[in-house]
């Protein structure tokens, strides 16, 4: 019970100044969470009893730290506090590798948003580890179109190298849209390679009708994808439907070489397909 | 294929019958279909013209066409200038054009009234001809005729057995009409 006594007397001071904070941000239903968190890690304190009784105080003084200081300024305070403690460091290399797990929250643990589960959370991280998250996704959402400081900030704590390695690149690189940019991102970036590849295939498609010719070279009128393909004869002498259809039903004979379609002349749909596979045959 | 076309030709009315039997068929679409092919002919016919030859509608009928054909040169109609009429049929890409020449010339493949004996404008027209090659393929005509299916059968014999004498007369007719 002597623990719970000097805990509130310890954390007291603090109150002030996170009351101001969440005044500031206007995020009541956070508070509310934050309580009954408090309650949570004071009643697990309780529970620990005698086993728990060093790591209790270690959070209660982190946070004086950066209460201390200009407490909006959240990086300057996640900076101060990975400079002034070892454990910090330990947490918030912790941390890091959490949200790298579930990508989306990664940018926001050098943010602001995570400042407040730091200061409170402590060492009892392992109890609300999800919870942590979920604010932290929320608080991404918030955050993060305003911050470009987790970039700056980030590489402030060189003594966790990896988390830090992890780290920048991702808010970078998301940045420009939003947290869930970054599967589509390379969608995008597809996506504007594919109107550049259209660009080029229109180029291309000049350089290819060089070889197949664009438009009918009978009626002069455009060949459609079914025109392209259709090539009657074996001499290669390529031409639209239409004009086909008005060859086959007068003297069906190719107008590139003169030799008879089909062997059949009427005209009849029938008559179509033969011409063609005869003329498949006729080599 | 000589002796066809010559039966072909003499006959003269086998392929207006053909255009006849066509043209009962043919929609609005046939016409102007044609109309944007003879446009396009046109256009590039203007853009490059075959050497020797030039051509346009008449008027602003597309169908009727007035061209001159230059005299080529190694050939007893050099220096002559030549009046053609081409009368393009309604579904004309199919059907071959109709080329009369208003000069007169003395040549075994022109009949006296100007009507041109060639095998592309009969049988063997294709589709994928245009104008330009029919005036070009009138042209070599001109060069060398087409003795073995004559229209006027005395000038092609004269010109199998006295070219001399057959190119002369030629060259005359050609200084007399056609200049």
């Amino acid at each position: 019970m002597a623990n719970s006594a000097s805990l509130p007397a310890l954390s007291s001071s603090p109150n002030d100044l996170r009351k101001k904070k969440r005044a500031n941000r206007s995020a009541k239903l956070k508070q509310c969470k934050l309580d009954a968190r408090r309650d949570q890690w004071l009643s697990q304190v309780k529970n620990k009893g005698s086993n728990g009784e060093s790591s209790p105080p270690i959070p209660s003084t982190r946070p004086t730290g950066p209460r201390k200081l200009d407490p909006p300024r959240d990086n300057a305070t996640e900076s101060l506090l990975g400079l002034q403690d070892s454990e910090t460091e330990r947490r918030i290399a912790r941390k890091d590798d959490r949200p790298c797990s579930s990508s989306i929250s990664s940018g926001c643990f050098s943010c602001s948003a995570t400042e407040d589960e730091e200061e409170e959370d402590g060492d009892s991280t392992a109890l609300d580890d999800w919870e942590a998250v979920a604010d932290a996704l929320i608080a991404d959402h918030h955050h993060h179109p305003e911050e470009p400081k987790p970039s700056i900030t980030a590489p402030v704590p060189t003594p966790a190298p990896p988390s830090v390695a992890l780290k920048p690149p991702e808010p970078r690189a998301w940045r420009p849209d939003d947290a869930f940019r970054p599967s589509s991102l390379p969608n995008l970036s597809k996506q504007r390679s594919f109107d550049v590849g259209r660009g080029f295939r229109n180029g291309g498609h000049a350089v290819v009708s060089v070889s197949v010719p664009s438009s009918c070279p009978i009626c002069y009128e455009d060949l459609d994808v079914t025109d392209t393909s259709f090539l009657p004869c074996s001499c290669g002498f390529r031409l639209c439907l239409f004009c086909h259809k008005r060859i086959l039903e007068a003297d069906g004979r190719c107008p590139g070489c003169r030799k008879p379609y089909g062997m059949i002349l009427d005209g009849s749909p029938p008559v179509f397909l033969l011409s063609r596979s005869c003329s498949m045959n006729i080599r | 294929m000589s002796a066809s076309n010559c039966t072909s030709s003499s006959a003269g009315g086998g392929g207006g019958g053909g255009r006849g039997r066509v043209r009962s068929w043919s929609s609005t679409t046939s016409v102007s279909s044609s109309g944007k092919r003879i446009q396009k002919e046109m256009l590039e016919f203007g853009a490059d013209p075959p050497s020797g030859c030039s051509a346009g509608p008449k008027g602003d009928n597309l169908y009727q066409w007035v061209s001159t054909i230059m005299g080529p040169q190694g050939s007893p109609y050099k220096g002559g200038v030549f009046f053609i009429e081409i009368s393009i049929p309604t579904d004309y890409p199919f059907k071959p054009p109709k080329v009369v020449f208003k000069t007169r010339i003395y040549h075994c493949n022109v009949d006296p009234s100007g009507n041109i004996s060639l095998g592309i404008l009969k049988d063997g027209w294709s589709p994928a001809l245009t104008i330009a090659k029919v005036l070009l393929a009138v042209r070599s005509v001109l060069t060398n005729p087409d003795t073995s299916c004559p229209v006027v059968s005395s000038i092609a014999r004269l010109y199998l057995t006295d070219k001399a004498k057959h190119d002369e007369i030629a060259a005359e007719w050609t200084l007399r009409f056609a200049q």
